[in-house]
């Protein structure tokens, strides 16, 4: 969440990748450090360890969303 | 508290009403706290000897504003005796040093919290304990110095668990973990005087830990290996295979020897700078059997390579307190966040205290 930040704060389109466990987590980032709106896309967890083909998957079911979001912050 | 320097005054038609106010507002550390009201704070303002509106720093991931004020409500909260409140707003200092990483210390899945040592005539000021239980329960000084920093942590930097504060499980250390050098019982010079400053002067050592972590270690007079056999056992519990340290390679790891385990090892011949090097020389392991454990953290060098748990022989923390007999302990810790997990320490300032009667 806060390496997206980093990236938008520098003018360069990003989007975060959270998992469910630390949707809410990432929520209070992105207010703490002022920016709550800044682009993120919901994956399930966990996503770490689940094999290959379970994150191909993942990484498959979100991808029009994450070019989508990528379009909308891009200047 | 919130991330600027004001305060919010809240009602309540009475203590009990407070205390159930500030807990379900989430502002407590899960156990009943001291209301602190405007006249406790102002006496415990008094108590540090420096202006309410002083800013210590901030303090993550909600980044809140630490003043010596909102200090003083933490303080009041945990049940603090005047007297305490120099060595919370040095270790609240600490947490704002960047190099601390607290933002990322609390936001992390990881069971850390931070270990505070102190040293130095604060020890006798405070009444900080250093010897049997003094992590344990009974010691007011220790108990009530942790759990206001903790209770900063909470609401000054806005950790809290399942939300921001992403712990797995943690451990009760995240309650309370404050210690003090037995420096009497210590056949070395104090832990601070180690670290560069004089033995007059309170230091606080901050460095963010898991919990104790018992090492047993039987020593015989008769037994000329006595000593190595110690090392070994320390640098297991150091390296264990299972703690972050064995396979990040880096952090603080903190050893707290009771005071007969630290006769075996001055008895050796050895100083403090003796048992760093040969702790941290012991507490390595090849990176194939790093591999079998846990190969996504394990790189691609040579099987044969020996990797140690922390960097370098000063990353080994050693100092002496608990009663005397088997047990000594060490703290693994966290080896994660932007600056490697180190240890940071800050002058625990008296000068500036002013001794006051303890808070109605």
């Amino acid at each position: 969440m806060r390496d997206g930040i980093s990236f938008a704060r520098k003018g360069i389109p990003a989007v975060a990748i959270v998992s469910t466990a630390f949707w809410a987590q990432g929520d209070f980032v992105a207010r703490s450090l002022g920016m709550p709106d800044v682009p993120r896309v919901r994956i399930p967890h966990p996503v770490a360890g689940t094999g290959a083909d379970a994150m191909a998957a993942v990484a498959e079911s979100i991808a029009d969303e994450l070019i989508a979001v990528l379009k909308l912050s891009t200047p | 508290m919130t991330s600027t320097t004001r305060v919010t005054m809240l009602h309540a038609d009475s203590e009990h009403d407070a205390r159930e106010a500030l807990d379900a507002a989430g502002c407590t550390d899960g156990l009943p706290v001291v209301i602190p009201t405007p006249e406790r704070v102002q006496r415990m303002v008094l108590a540090t000897g420096i202006d309410a509106d002083m800013v210590l720093g901030e303090i993550g991931p909600s980044y809140g504003v630490a003043t010596i004020e909102k200090v003083a409500i933490a303080a009041v909260m945990a049940g603090c005796l005047p007297d305490c409140v120099p060595v919370v707003v040095a270790a609240v200092k600490a947490l704002c040093r960047p190099e601390l990483d607290t933002a990322e210390m609390q936001a992390t899945t990881h069971a850390i919290s931070p270990l505070l040592i102190v040293n130095g005539p604060a020890r006798e000021w405070c009444g900080v304990a250093s010897g049997f239980g003094a992590l344990g329960p009974g010691h007011r000084a220790n108990m009530t110095i942790g759990r206001a920093v903790r209770l900063v942590m909470l609401n000054v930097g806005g950790a809290r668990p399942g939300v921001s504060d992403m712990a797995l499980l943690g451990h009760p250390g995240k309650l309370a973990m404050c210690v003090a050098e037995d420096e009497a019982a210590s056949p070395w010079e104090p832990l601070h005087v180690s670290l560069g400053y004089q033995s007059d002067e309170g230091v606080i050592t901050v460095v963010g830990t898991e919990g104790p972590h018992s090492v047993i270690s039987v020593s015989d007079a008769d037994d000329p290996s006595s000593a190595d056999r110690l090392i070994r056992s320390l640098a297991a519990a150091v390296a264990n295979l299972a703690s972050n340290n064995a396979h990040f390679h880096r952090g603080t790891v903190v050893v707290v020897l009771n005071p007969d385990h630290a006769n075996v090892l001055s008895g050796a011949g050895w100083t403090r700078n003796d048992v760093q090097q040969r702790v941290w020389t012991a507490a390595q392991h090849r990176r194939d059997v790093l591999r079998t454990y846990n190969p996504a953290f394990a790189g691609n060098g040579a099987d044969d390579d020996l990797l140690p748990a922390v960097q370098q022989p000063t990353d080994v923390l050693i100092l002496v307190a608990g009663g005397g007999g088997l047990y000594s302990t060490v703290f693994p810790s966290w080896g994660a966040g932007g600056h490697g997990n180190p240890y940071v320490t800050e002058v625990i300032d008296l000068g500036q205290a002013c001794a006051i009667p303890s808070i109605s």
